[in-house]
Order: structure tokens, then C-alpha cells, then sequence
């Protein structure tokens, strides 16, 4: 019986519609694993990168992704080491969510290398001033955190826990979960800024280069803050389709609000220190450079419009948004703010990395132009099925969502008890 | 990575990269061995059904978890900081001497049609115990627990000479959709099994003999209004009328609620998640 | 033996386009041919010649070209910094910027770093048509697809030298019998190559020119390729903040 498998108290639709569901996804992970396949076996001449565009949509994908699952971190870290009671309704799904953005990333970096069996190189022979290795040695420990902050979620299944080895190393491994925030917390921080760190320290790009602090540059920062932004604001989103496709109630309203203020607060920070560091950078580090920060303006379709898009409407709007309580109340604004806070960190993301790379840096370059081919889209679309189907199955299967039973409306209010309550 | 590599250099940024990753891993990998281990100790001291009701009373709601001395009127809200399991508390034997159960003089309760006989111990998982003359202990549904039951579907009762621990799983049973383990209310050595034709599941030679942790005398009451509440909150989820007007509840509750989703109900009621 | 600095200078009026250093370094390389349909963005080119104008319509018109190749940036060289593996060798005896291919993970961080473009991926397997393989350099090690490869001042050829060096019993390369396939290679004597650290050589000489100059010196990478000219238009260029401005476009070799 399908029941054995599904949690008590909550009602999941018929295995053959699951499979229905499952099934476009499946076929779309498929399609995706080809387009990689094809990357894998035939080179990288399957992609539109070039010599000019190094990185491309993955690497744009990946940053993304990273940090918008970085609500799994964050609220970790809020919820076990600052005991915020409240986020316990959506830690479980912050963490699948966490899982499936950082392994997809990992999955995707294996493919856009040129050598994946090198991979073991970077722990080999690290090169510990690189941004990158740093991103290396954080990512693959903290997506090994994940998976065994995954683990209890899938061993509290409601079959699997029958098993008592099952059952009481998750209770052991629950006991200590919070050494486990802590170490994510700490993984986190460091690799969400080594992202941005990647982009700040190079010289040779006066577009991304930033002045900072000892070794780190202010994207090093600014890349922690947006991230830590951004990861309530994905979780709020991710819960509010959940329940549209679902049609089920499965937080209650006062936790989405929450994690709006959260994410509205630190997007503030964020937006105000981004400005200070614009400023900064267009009117002290660029120039220095040889390079007038109003020219990378002037290579359409790069205008200010684009800055302006990313501090302004999709940084101090949504940020302003979520801090007004009177429009957090209102599901529909809180939902766009979300929506728009999340757009505004991908576009921060996108900035960084094809923007960086479009613009010439040479006196006689050109400005080039590049368009994801196929291949590069199927892997991408690869790992958005992936996420989907991970996520469903989680949701079906494993307690994602532990006020959902609670808020299971009752469709007659029981009235008459009140008297025989007495003192209760 | 290790300083014998090609390229290894001694430097500060080195020692810091290099340190924190292999404190990182240090720290992971200790605490998965740690859990392993103290999991591997509880299943060889035969801790496992003890976890698995801490585990499972960790998850039932905040309401559910209420101090037995909030059923008597001591507290206004309390949780139960030892799972129910009143015989390691120190709050509760003080409340006991400040506050002795007054006697209670009929022999049974009797609510809403349903019979609570007060000649026995009664556990909060809807099961009694009553200490038998040769001193082992029968085990039973309360009625409110065999009128959830009606005709359950199967019965997995344990073997003769099976252990059971307080809180831990007395008998499983299956009934439409339910899939329910009872909790057991003592501890000890099974001697012989019932059954629901016999009025009893289980006898069982204590080992030790301690009921301090079930309730008696006036506390019944008390904790069946609540527990009458709760079933009214977890049947009306399913829409169905109410028992407040006034009607007996049948033999077989869950012939009056063919939609409801019986598994919810019976996990609600035999506190299991 | 003193530390060398090697670098090179660039005389761009004597360049005039020829191309023939591009065809000795890929010579000299074992650079693969190209696959089919394969563009000019995707190509191995570890030297390659620009050519600039001036912006002007006939008969105003002028033209320039400008050999680029790896810069060995001396200061905060950014490819060196950034590679994950430690791919990136910078040997102090001569100051070359070498690649380890065989370390290369194949990232393309050090390619995003670099402002020169001077870094080259192998997006294709190389394969050589039957007979063609009669053409390779012994000396010289093929890459495989998946990894960054770029100039190395043809260091394949200072380590023959040097052992001619020993073989003739001293210690010290002689100034001339070390050149890099492209200096050896180039018609008109655009490309000169030397010792930076020797005050007598050409190209210390050469870059303590008045019209000498290098490219992006703001960023503060200290190259060691000295480019000059005379004319002031190709000064203007070089210098220019805003890359390629509307009027003066730049075509590729």
C-alpha cells in the first residue's frame, strides 16, 4: 500500500498521477543527460564558448544556483545556532532544495571542464592563493554536509524508519546537528564569497576588479550578503509553488513573512553596501586601471540601464518591499518582492560573469557577443529536471513540511466542546 | 595537499587553507562516527524502542506533549520534559506531595457511554495495566481504544518471552488504512498473549515493577475530557458532525467515518507521528 | 648563472602582416589543424596578429599591425594567481610563463584572467591528417583536448640551447642561439628577442625607446613585450581607455 511509504496525517495524490507528473520531467532530465553526453565525449566544441567567452551559461547557472540554495545554510544557521523556532517549518526543505542546487552545480562543473578525471588535481596540488580552489575545497565539503543533512530527512521515512538501525542513527545524527549547521555556516560564508572573490581579484578584467579587504575584494563580501539574501527569498518562493502545485497549505503564513523581513533586511545591507561599492569602484579602482567605468557602459545592449536594473529595481525595490510590514502581509506583493530579489541576485550573477567577459580589454578588441547552444541548454535544463524530480520525490516520500499536517483544515469548526474544555 | 607534493610551499596562507580544510574534515567526519557509534551502543543496549518513542514524541505537536499535571489543574501549560515517562522526573513526585489525587469513590468512569474501571493503571497511549494477584501485569485496550480498533483488520501481537519497555511497542494492528503500533505500558517479560475476543493483550511479568508514570484514580477524568477533544479535533478534520450533540460513540467508531482517514485518527490517538 | 628576464620588442611599423610568425609557432608547437567549421574565436593562435587602422576614410585610411602573444607578466601575473592546480610554472631563471598542460584541469579561470586574450583552450581533440604527422616536432609535447595552453617563448628551445650551452662546457646560453620560433621566423625583423636584465641586449635597448610602450600598463601586470612606433595614431590607440572606439574597429589575422 502506497500508504506505508507516505507520511501519516498528510495526503499525496495516486502513484499513477505521480508518475504523470514525474514523467515530462524524466524525459527532459534525459534529453539533458544527452546534450551533457555529448559535451563529454565529443569536447567542448559542443558548446558556444569560445577563447573570448571562457565561461558561459554554466558557469553563470552555477553561481546562480549556489546562491540561491544558499538558504539551506542560512537557515541552518538561523534556525539551530540563533534558534529562530519559527524556520522549523522549512528547514527540511531548504536542505533538498540546498542538496539539489549544490549538487547540480558540482554536475554541471564536471561537465564544463575540459578534464573531469583531473578534478582530484585541485585537492592535490592546491594553489591556496586561487579563489578558485578555495571555491573547490568549500563546495565539495559543504555538499557533503548536505547529503548528511539529507540523510535523517530520508531515514525518517516512514518506512524506513521501521528499520532501529535507521531510526536510531538519525535520532544520534539529529542530536548533533547543529555542529553541522555550524560547519555549513562556515563552509558556506567562505565559499559564497570565493565566488565573488573569483571575479573581484582579477586585475586583468577593470570591469569585475575590486579593491577589499587584506586578500578579499569587496565582491567577496558583497557575494556572502547577496547570497544570504537571496536564500530566504528562494525558499519563499520554492514554498509558495509547492503549495500552488500541491494545493495544500503547508507553512503558516507568519513563517513566509518572516522569511521575507529576513531576506529584506539583509538585502538592504546588501543594496547600501553594493552602492558604496559602486561608487567606489566607478570613481577610484576603474580609472586606476586605465579604465573610465562610463565606458563599459557605452557596448550596448550593456547601458547603465542594467546597473540601474540591478541595484535599483531589483535590489532596493524588493529590499524595501519586504521591510514594509503592511505589504509583506499581502501574499502577492510579498511573492514578487521574493521573486524580484531572487531575478536581481541572478542578474548580479550574470553581470559578473558574461558581462565581465563580453567587455573588450584590449585598445583594438571587439565587444562579442555569445548565445548558449543546445547542448549547453539541455545540460542546463539536465539540472533543473533533476531538482524537480529530487524535490518531488522528497516531498512525497520524506516529511518536508512539518506544520502541513497542523494546517490540514478542519472543515467543521468544533464549537460545542468549548464547555466541556472547563479549565483547559 | 600534503606537504611531500610537487609545488607543496611552507606559508602562511598554507597552514590556514590547509588547516581549516582538515579541521572541516576532522569535524565532519567525527561527528558522523560519533553518531555511529552512540547508535551502534543504544542497538546493543537494546535502546532502540526507547529512541524510537523519544523520536517519536519529539514530533507530535506542542498540545499533545501536555505534563500530566496539567490534565489535574497544576499547570496551566506544560510540556513533558521526559516523554511521558513520569518515573525519571523530579517535578513530578514534589507535585504528588504538595498536591495528593483527592479519592475518587465510584469504581469506574463512566463518559460519554464509554467504561474506564478504576481498578487499573491507565496509559496515556490509550492502553491499561492492572496488577494481577500473582503479580504479573494484564495489558489492555482502554474502551475508547477498542472502539477505534472495532474489528481491526490484523493484530501483530509480540512472541512469549518478547521484552518490552515503558513507551516502547506493545502490539501493532491494522485496521482499513491504520497502520498503528500501541504503546506498552510497562516494563517486562511477556508471558502470555491475548487478544481482542479475549478483553486483554498481553501478560507480562514486570520487570521492574513501577507504574508511577501511568495515570489512576482522579486523573482519569481529566484526561479523557482532553482526550475526547482531540479525537473531536482529528474526526472533524475529516467534515464529519461532531460527537458533542450528545451521541454514544459505537462500537466501531470508524464505521461512522468512512471517509475519514483512519490512519490520521489512530495516530493521533495512540501517539504515534 | 644571473637570473634572465626574457622579453621581447615589437617594432609595429615594421610589421606588415605576413602572418609568418603565426605559421612558425604552430609549426614549432605541434598546434593541430583546425577541425572543420571551426571559427577564428575557437582556433589555437599562441601568436597572433592584430590589425588596427586609424579610423579614417580613404584616403586618410592607415593600418597597423600588432603581433600579440603572451606578455610573461612579471608582476601579479593573473593567470599564475588564479590557477587552481598550480598549473602555471613561472621559472625564475628566465622569467617565462610557462603552462603545464599535463596539470591543467581545463577550468579557463586563467583565460577569464587574462586582460592580453593570450591563453588558448583546446576545444577539439587534435588529430592530424595520415602523413601529416611527419610534420610534428619532436621536441615539443602535443596537448590533448580539455586543456589552456598559450606561449612559452618556445621554451623547448632553451633548454636545447642550454644544453649546447653545457655541451660546450660554459653555463651561460649565447645571446643568439636562443630564439623563439615567431623572432626566428619574422621577415622584416619586427620581432626582436632578448634578456631584459642585459643592458646590451636589443631589447632592453629597445624598450628604454621613447615611442616604446606596453599594452594595459595601468593594471599594473608588468609585461615584457615592448611594443613601439612612431606613429602617434598607433600611440592613440594603444592608450585609448574606451577599447575598440566606434571609429576605429580592429580586424583579426
Amino acid at each position: 500500500m502506497h500508504n506505508d511509504y507516505i507520511a501519516r496525517g498528510v495526503k499525496r495524490c495516486s502513484t499513477t498521477r505521480f508518475l504523470l507528473w514525474i514523467t515530462p520531467w524524466a524525459l527532459l532530465l534525459v534529453f539533458g543527460l544527452y546534450s551533457a553526453g555529448l559535451c563529454l565525449v565529443r569536447g567542448l566544441n559542443q558548446t558556444n564558448m569560445d577563447n573570448r567567452f571562457a565561461f558561459g551559461l554554466w558557469i553563470f547557472l552555477d553561481l546562480t544556483v549556489i546562491a540561491l540554495g544558499a538558504g539551506a545554510f542560512f537557515t541552518g544557521f538561523l534556525l539551530y545556532i540563533l534558534k529562530i523556532a519559527d524556520l522549523r517549518a522549512v528547514i527540511n526543505s531548504a536542505v533538498v532544495i540546498g542538496l539539489v542546487c549544490y549538487s547540480g552545480a558540482v554536475a554541471v562543473l564536471m561537465v564544463d571542464v575540459g578534464q573531469p578525471l583531473r578534478a582530484w588535481f585541485t585537492f592535490w596540488y592546491p594553489n591556496v592563493h586561487s579563489m578558485l580552489t578555495e571555491v573547490t575545497f568549500c563546495i565539495t565539503c559543504y555538499l557533503t554536509v548536505l547529503m548528511i543533512e539529507y540523510l535523517p530527512i530520508v531515514l525518517k521515512n516512514r518506512k524506513l524508519r521501521q528499520v532501529p538501525g535507521f531510526l536510531v542513527f538519525e535520532f544520534e545524527l539529529h542530536k548533533l546537528v547543529y555542529v553541522l549547521a555550524g560547519v555549513g555556516t562556515f563552509l558556506s560564508f567562505f565559499h559564497q564569497g570565493s565566488l565573488g572573490g573569483l571575479y573581484g581579484v582579477l586585475r586583468g578584467r577593470p570591469f569585475a576588479f575590486r579593491e577589499g579587504l587584506a586578500v578579499w575584494p569587496s565582491t567577496f563580501f558583497l557575494f556572502i550578503l547577496s547570497a544570504a539574501a537571496a536564500g530566504p527569498s528562494f525558499i519563499l518562493l520554492t514554498t509558495w509553488m509547492v503549495e500552488k502545485i500541491s494545493r495544500k497549505s503547508l507553512v503558516r503564513p507568519e513563517v513566509l513573512r518572516l522569511l521575507g523581513r529576513i531576506s529584506g533586511l539583509l538585502l538592504s545591507v546588501y543594496v547600501l553596501a553594493k552602492t558604496v561599492d559602486t561608487l567606489v569602484w566607478i570613481n577610484r579602482t576603474s580609472p586606476g586601471s586605465g579604465f573610465p567605468a562610463a565606458q563599459y557602459y557605452s557596448w550596448r545592449p550593456f547601458g547603465t540601464w542594467i546597473l540601474f536594473a540591478e541595484i535599483v529595481v531589483f535590489g532596493l525595490a524588493p529590499a524595501l518591499i519586504l521591510l514594509a510590514p503592511k505589504l509583506r502581509a499581502r501574499r502577492g506583493w510579498l511573492i514578487s518582492a521574493a521573486a524580484m530579489a531572487c531575478f536581481g541576485v541572478a542578474l548580479n550573477r550574470y553581470v559578473q560573469t558574461v558581462q565581465t567577459l563580453a567587455l573588450p580589454t584590449l585598445p583594438f578588441d571587439k565587444f562579442l557577443s555569445y548565445t548558449p547552444s543546445w547542448q549547453e541548454t539541455g545540460t542546463f535544463l539536465a539540472v533543473v529536471a533533476y531538482g524537480v524530480l529530487v524535490y518531488s520525490f522528497s516531498f512525497r516520500y520524506f516529511r518536508l513540511f512539518p506544520e502541513e499536517r497542523e494546517l490540514r483544515a478542519p472543515v467543521h469548526q468544533p464549537e460545542e466542546e468549548l464547555e466541556l474544555v472547563g479549565r483547559y | 595537499m600534503f606537504p611531500w607534493n610537487y609545488g607543496f610551499h611552507w606559508s602562511a596562507a598554507s597552514y590556514i587553507f590547509l588547516g581549516a580544510f582538515y579541521t572541516v574534515l576532522v569535524i565532519v567526519v567525527s561527528t558522523v562516527a560519533t553518531a555511529s557509534i552512540r547508535s551502534r551502543r543504544a542497538l546493543r543496549s537494546d535502546l532502540a524502542d526507547r529512541i524510537r518513542w523519544e523520536s517519536n514524541f519529539h514530533d507530535l505537536p506542542e498540545h499533545d506533549r501536555a505534563c500530566r499535571h496539567v490534565l489535574t489543574g497544576e499547570f496551566k501549560s506544560r510540556e513533558c520534559p521526559h516523554a511521558f515517562d513520569c518515573r525519571e522526573c523530579e517535578t513530578h513526585p514534589k507535585l504528588l506531595a504538595r498536591h495528593p489525587l483527592p479519592p475518587v469513590e465510584e469504581h469506574e468512569e463512566d463518559l460519554f457511554g464509554m467504561s474506564f474501571p478504576l481498578d487499573r493503571f491507565y496509559h496515556r497511549g490509550h492502553t491499561w495495566a492492572r496488577l494481577e494477584p500473582d503479580g504479573s501485569m494484564t495489558v489492555g485496550l482502554d474502551d475508547l481504544g477498542r472502539r477505534l480498533l472495532g474489528t481491526p483488520d490484523s493484530v501483530e501481537l509480540p512472541a512469549p518471552g518478547a521484552h518490552l519497555h515503558v513507551n516502547g511497542t506493545a502490539f501493532r494492528f491494522r485496521k482499513r488504512d491504520a497502520d498503528v503500533r500501541v504503546l506498552s505500558p510497562v516494563e517486562g517479560r511477556v508471558i502470555e498473549t491475548g487478544g481482542p475476543e479475549r478483553g486483554w493483550y498481553l501478560r507480562v511479568q514486570p520487570e521492574p515493577l513501577d507504574v508511577r508514570h501511568l495515570l489512576r484514580g482522579a486523573e482519569v477524568r481529566p484526561w479523557l475530557m482532553r482526550e475526547m477533544e482531540r479525537l473531536q479535533l482529528a474526526l472533524s478534520q475529516e467534515g464529519a458532525p461532531t460527537l458533542a450533540d450528545g451521541g454514544v460513540p459505537l462500537a466501531d467508531i470508524s464505521a461512522a467515518y468512512p471517509d475519514a482517514d483512519w490512519d490520521e485518527v489512530c495516530g493521533e490517538m495512540f501517539l504515534e507521528a | 648563472m644571473n637570473a634572465k628576464r626574457y622579453g621581447m620588442s615589437i617594432d609595429i611599423d615594421r610589421c606588415n602582416g605576413c602572418g609568418a610568425c603565426m605559421v612558425a609557432c604552430a609549426v614549432e608547437n605541434n598546434i593541430p589543424p583546425a577541425h572543420a567549421g571551426i571559427d577564428e574565436r575557437k582556433g589555437l593562435t599562441w601568436i597572433r596578429v592584430y590589425k588596427v587602422d586609424n579610423g579614417e576614410d580613404y584616403p586618410g585610411r592607415r593600418s597597423a599591425f600588432v603581433p600579440m602573444l603572451c606578455q610573461h607578466c612579471g608582476e601579479h601575473t593573473p593567470c599564475a594567481g588564479v590557477c587552481p592546480q598550480q598549473a602555471v610554472d613561472i621559472d625564475p631563471r628566465t622569467g617565462i610563463v610557462g603552462q603545464m598542460p599535463e596539470r591543467c584541469l581545463g577550468c579557463r579561470y586563467c583565460m577569464a584572467a587574462c586582460p592580453y586574450h593570450a591563453r588558448y583552450f583546446n576545444w577539439f581533440d587534435p588529430a592530424w591528417p595520415a602523413g601529416m604527422e611527419q610534420t610534428l616536432n619532436p621536441d615539443v609535447a602535443p596537448r590533448m583536448r580539455g586543456v589552456v595552453e598559450k606561449c612559452n617563448f618556445c621554451h623547448g628551445r632553451w633548454h636545447a640551447a642550454k644544453e649546447r650551452a653545457a655541451a660546450a662546457g660554459t653555463d651561460e646560453i649565447r645571446p643568439g642561439d636562443y630564439v623563439p620560433a615567431c623572432v626566428e621566423a619574422c621577415p622584416t625583423g619586427a620581432l626582436r628577442f632578448g634578456d631584459l636584465n642585459d643592458p646590451a641586449s636589443d631589447v632592453s635597448q629597445d624598450a628604454k625607446r621613447p615611442e616604446s610602450f606596453r599594452l594595459l600598463e595601468k593594471i599594473g601586470t608588468d609585461p615584457k613585450i615592448y611594443y613601439r612606433s612612431r606613429k602617434d595614431w598607433v600611440h592613440e590607440i594603444a592608450n585609448a581607455p574606451r577599447p575598440g572606439a566606434a571609429r576605429k574597429e580592429a580586424d583579426h589575422a
